[in-house]
């Protein structure tokens, strides 16, 4: 039984990945069109860039929504396709746009279940439609299965799951964002702290969309210092790692360097993404290191008021950044943290390693 | 040995490729034939023939995500391993395939 259950934890962790994987795309586009266009339009009225002015501008803005608006049906449209193959795409990628969705919650808020419900919508599809593929069916009925029966009714049944479901779901997102809310009065900077932590702990999981959504929907609020921080702890990850590539040659294989080639560069758009290969290798002493760099960073733009106006990070959201001396600083200085306390941890690894072995094989 | 495999993994840029130039390396350091497919962020890439993979010993599957196609793969013996082990310790894995066979 335990290794059955192993098994079956590995097999959704291939399930999520691949959803990922097709999402990411989207991700990155949507965020980098929206940051362009806002990096190039004007101040309005409340003091944040306003690109209505301009056609061009609010066209590359509305090229980005959309890529960002298909992101959550991307998302679980993939993860029923990696359990069920082709028949799992319709329902996956209805029960990720429920997710994303608006709610009007109960204080009258509007909220989705974003992430976490087009995950939960992803797994729940690919169940049904696996279910349905092993039903016994008439031959008459077969070849209508794949193109009518499955999407019709895995439609309707994931469809109806997430309509009674998605209200929870988003309560407990915007119950995670109040939580950090209500401690932005108490204390500005364990929530730089916390959110730093959250960005750089899984890398563009689950924990670091909650992070960046809180970030992103602050913005919508007025406010761009949450948003500031977050974008910062979000790009010191990969460029930390980079970097430590970079610093101590030796300490890294081959593999890892031209890994680290690409992690600056993906650093340098805000893609935390960059940081996983290093940390699905070596997560014990990977993880900490890149939480501190990007704990350091946004604590240092909390405190200098950096704030950002578009809902991305790193160095390629400059022009639509508020202190932007500071949001280099403060990137620069979480870089560093990360980059040199991983070779430190890692240096002393090899040591001890090639003191329990006195001959070491390679 | 003749050997077919696929790589994958979730971004599909960095490691999927170092997954299968690994793989290319290592057999012909042990003396084996190997065509390897690719399934990236640029989608497949160096596709395998079903005269390829019908000829095959044996397949390789190196990947951290749901692979595309893996029913072009049903009946032939199967070494499925994280895309990691294909970087790392690729020699494990013909080693592996040498004991099934």
């Amino acid at each position: 039984m335990a290794i059955d259950f192993k098994e079956t934890a590995a097999r959704h962790k291939q399930y999520l990945l691949t959803g990922v994987s097709y999402a990411v795309p989207f991700i990155a586009c949507g965020g980098i069109l929206i940051a362009v266009s806002l990096a190039f339009a004007p101040p309005g009225p409340n003091g944040a860039p306003d690109p209505s002015g301009s056609e061009i501008l609010s066209l590359i803005l509305k090229i980005g929504e959309s890529a960002f608006s298909l992101m959550f049906p991307v998302l679980g449209g993939f993860v029923a396709y990696a359990m069920a193959s082709r028949p799992g795409l319709v329902p996956g990628f209805i029960g990720g746009a429920i997710a994303s969705m608006p709610q009007t919650l109960p204080d009258g808020k509007t909220a989705n279940a974003g992430f976490l419900g087009a995950i939960f919508a992803g797994l729940l599809a690919g169940h049904v439609v696996n279910l349905f593929k092993k039903a016994p069916i008439p031959g008459i009925f077969k070849p209508i299965m794949p193109i009518l029966i499955i999407p019709i009714f895995g439609a309707l049944i994931v469809g109806s799951v997430m309509f009674v479901i998605n209200l929870p779901i988003a309560k407990i997102m915007v119950g995670l964002g109040d939580m950090l809310k209500q401690m932005e009065g108490q204390s500005q900077f364990l929530l730089a702290a916390i959110l730093g932590a959250m960005i750089a702990f899984d890398m563009g999981g689950p924990v670091n969309k909650a992070a960046f959504f809180f970030g992103a929907s602050m913005i919508e609020q007025g406010n761009f210092r949450i948003m500031g921080a977050v974008a910062i702890a979000i790009c010191t990850p990969p460029l930390g790692l980079g970097l430590a590539t970079l610093l101590r040659r030796k300490l890294w294989n081959d593999d890892q360097r031209n890994a680290g080639k690409a992690a600056l560069g993906m650093g340098m758009i805000g893609i935390t993404e960059g940081a996983i290969p290093f940390a699905a290798a070596d997560p014990i002493r990977v993880l900490p290191c890149i939480m501190a760099g990007s704990i350091t960073g946004a604590v240092i733009g909390m405190a200098a008021k950096v704030g950002d106006h578009a809902p991305h990070g790193g160095p390629i959201v400059l022009p639509v950044v508020d202190n932007r001396l500071w949001y280099v600083v403060a990137i620069a200085v979480g870089t560093l943290v990360t980059a040199v306390s991983i070779n430190a941890l890692k240096a002393a690894g090899q040591k001890k390693e090639n003191e329990a072995q006195p001959t070491p094989a390679a | 040995m003749k050997f077919v495999a696929v790589t994958g993994c979730p971004t599909g840029i960095a490691h999927t490729y170092m997954a299968a130039e690994q793989l290319e390396k290592t057999a012909r350091e042990l003396g084996h034939e190997i065509q390897v497919e690719t399934q990236g962020a640029m989608g497949i890439e160096n596709e395998l023939s079903p005269a390829a993979i019908a000829s095959a010993d044996a397949v390789i599957l190196a990947a951290d995500i749901a692979i595309e196609g893996a029913e072009r793969f049903d009946g032939k013996t199967k070494i499925e391993v994280p895309v990691q082990t294909a970087i790392k310790e690729a020699g494990s894995i013909f080693a592996q395939a040498g004991a099934v066979k």
